[in-house]
């Protein structure tokens, strides 16, 4: 399955030209007009409305192009690779939402290690374990900045 | 002159073993940065900010532009030995470095980029003393107008000098003033953009997007590229290091060249980047040896690199003097200033002269004491590199997991991140210039409420920008730099002819 560069191009500036929409209708909630001087929402109004015209330009720009129509965003294997990556970092946040970081990091660490990066399930642990650990100690204990515990390390009375 | 008296007072603060210390580190960190590929300058120092929150403004300011030099010299590294820019602005000195590092010449590469980097770092450094109390105190007389239309003019070159679409560098600015507009409006407090979501009543902090955009972003990418490290191995030899410093000066017709391109593009906000393939291209169409250029020739290592690093320096003055930032780095380490309660600008000067001066004498030693360590660190940054992506990448997302955490202390700031990131991996792919991004975010709120501001002064006349002659002056530079697309396109026939090929200068960080 392979995504052509002038799909993404279009589907792209559909995207920013819809937040544009977006940004403009917030903008009409704050009122748009000019009494003496802009109203709060006269500008982000205008942006949106750029936003817009930039994004129509933009895809007409990639119709009348025809030079690069064989160009490829991105191929199926590598597409694969991408969201192989990209999906652990989502369960990582998902996680720390719900466990807190150091956990989230563990799990995760432990994870790139034993099945992306494939090395034996004692040496993952470990390395999970000095990621836990060097964290940490940066962390909490020389910048004094607390992250996220959950209720994991809560419960072991770590805050 | 005074600046002179002034600077030796900032030596004094700078030269402390506290100060130093932090200079070391910061150096240490930044290069750690730069030779990861997947980390860069602006957000690497965008992860250190938070950390420097309870610090003193001076040390915090250190931490940041040492890191800063690291990371562009960390950068240079892994170009030569790995043939992979560990930053955008180092792109240009792969062309050159890796076949010299290739036909067994590394050590002579890596000396060559350093000295000239350190070179051109001094000469952006030496344009930063003599010209700063100047630009300040020329911007003593601004009123919220004239911040405006220097303001306009920042948007505007951005808009007008950058390589790619001008309509993309549009949009990709534009998202950024909508970002920056989210959040409690400054003028009437009134909540904007926020769609009843309590998580964006405080706005969105633009940390956040340059962690995803330049950060997770690039991580993507390099993921998707499946990066094989072919390593060229380097043993540092004390005399081929001092046969290549003195063989230096022989370019400095090249030095003198680059250095000046690098410190325009870095007081404009062309950007190290821009500057460094500027320069190189400069010197393969006017260096004699130009034929040999992309095989290993002394002066491709020599120009973008001089060019890189003093633009790299400069973009700081405008960041000092005007409060405008030349780079996406500088961006963020403004945002930081502001954070620590200074403000930007030419009152800075006179406010805390202590912070600016020991701020500018840091960055001369900062500079000596990155090509010391840069030097002495790439044999342990060589076997770093050995270790595949597959576990420095997961390595880099938790840095950058932590980093959007440690911002506010909001797990929403994480998905947040993570969507940016996405925006990041595509707008890369697309050619979407990130840094007017980023600099809209940061600069989005101060220009509209200078424009706000002016309009409260006037009665809501637009005349006000137009009522001297130093306002009327930037406002019709940025006209005419907006328009400048627009004159080029009908000079090279067709406006849908060429903007599409996004040329990298596009890409500057």
């Amino acid at each position: 399955m392979d995504i052509s560069r002038n799909t993404m191009e279009v589907a792209t500036a559909c995207a920013t030209a819809a937040v544009g929409g977006i940004v403009c209708y917030g903008a009409t909630q704050n009122g748009i007009g000019w009494n003496d001087g802009p109203e709060p929402g006269y500008f982000p109004f205008y942006i949106g409305c750029l936003i817009i015209v930039g994004s129509l330009v933009t895809i007409v720009q990639t119709v009348l192009r025809r030079t690069s129509v064989a160009d490829i965003f991105i191929d199926g294997e590598r597409l694969r690779t991408v969201v192989a990556f990209f999906l652990p970092i989502m369960a990582l946040t998902l996680v720390s939402a719900w466990l807190g970081l150091y956990v989230g990091m563990a799990l995760y660490t432990f994870y790139a290690m034993r099945v992306s990066a494939g090395f034996r399930t004692h040496t993952a642990l470990f390395t999970a374990a000095i990621v836990v650990a060097v964290n940490f100690v940066i962390f909490e204990k020389i910048f004094m900045v607390p992250l996220l515990k959950g209720p994991i390390l809560e419960y072991f009375g770590i805050y | 002159m005074g600046n002179f008296g002034q600077l030796m007072d900032g030596f004094a603060v700078a030269l402390t073993t506290h100060h130093v210390m932090i200079m070391v580190m910061g150096v240490l960190l930044g290069l750690i940065v730069g030779v990861l590929p997947g980390l860069g300058a602006p957000n690497g120092v965008s992860l250190l900010l938070p950390l420097t929150f309870t610090m003193d403004p001076i040390s915090a300011i250190i931490l940041l532009t040492s890191m800063y030099w690291g990371a562009l010299f960390g950068g240079s590294t892994t170009s030569i030995l790995f043939n992979i820019p560990g930053e955008p602005s180092s792109v240009a000195t792969t062309f050159d470095g890796y076949p010299m590092a290739k036909q067994g010449q590394a050590v002579r590469a890596l000396t060559l980029a350093f000295t000239s980097a350190g070179l051109g770092a001094l000469t952006g450094v030496i344009v930063i003393t003599l010209l700063s109390s100047w630009v300040a105190s020329f911007a003593m007389r601004f009123g919220a107008a004239e911040y405006f239309a220097v303001y306009f003019m920042a948007f505007a070159s951005f808009i007008g000098m950058a390589g790619g679409s001008p309509f993309k560098t549009l949009v990709s600015m534009m998202l950024g003033f909508a970002a920056a507009t989210v959040g409690i409006d400054t003028i009437s407090g009134e909540s904007r953009l926020t769609f009843e979501f309590d998580e964006l009543i405080g706005g969105i902090s633009f940390l956040i997007a340059v962690i995803g955009l330049f950060g997770l972003g690039e991580l993507l990418l390099t993921m998707e590229e499946g990066l094989k490290f072919e390593g060229v191995k380097a043993k540092l030899d004390i005399r081929t290091i001092a046969r290549t410093v003195a063989e230096v000066p022989r370019y400095w017709v090249t030095l003198v060249r680059s250095a000046l391109i690098g410190c325009w593009m870095g007081i404009t906000p062309g950007g190290p980047t821009a500057a460094s393939f500027m320069s190189y291209a400069l010197g393969r169409r006017f260096s004699r040896r130009g034929k040999y250029f992309g095989k290993g020739e002394p002066e491709g290592i020599v120009a973008p690199e001089t060019a890189d690093h003093s633009a790299g320096s400069c973009a700081l003055l405008p960041m000092l003097a005007l409060g405008i930032p030349g780079s996406a780095t500088a961006a963020v380490m403004m945002g930081g200033l502001m954070i620590w309660g200074l403000s930007p600008g030419p009152m800075l000067f006179s406010t805390r002269p202590d912070f600016v001066w020991g701020l500018i004498a840091s960055m001369y030693m900062g500079n000596i004491i990155a090509v010391v360590l840069v030097l002495a660190t790439v044999p342990l940054f060589a076997f770093i590199l050995r270790a595949p992506f597959t576990v420095v990448g997961p390595m880099i997302t938790i840095v950058c997991v932590i980093g959007a955490y440690t911002v506010a202390n909001h797990v929403f700031d994480i998905w947040l991140a993570l969507a940016f990131g996405i925006v990041g991996y595509v707008f890369k792919k697309l050619d979407y210039p990130l840094a007017p991004f980023v600099l809209a975010m940061v600069l989005g709120d101060k220009a509209e409420d200078a424009f706000r501001q002016a309009m409260l002064t006037s009665d809501g006349s637009p005349a006000i920008f137009f009522s001297n002659p130093l306002v009327s002056t930037m406002m019709g530079l940025g006209i005419l730099l907006l328009c400048l697309p627009l004159i080029t396109a009908v000079f090279k026939g067709g406006l849908f002819g060429r903007a599409g090929d996004a040329g990298a200068q596009g890409r500057s960080a």
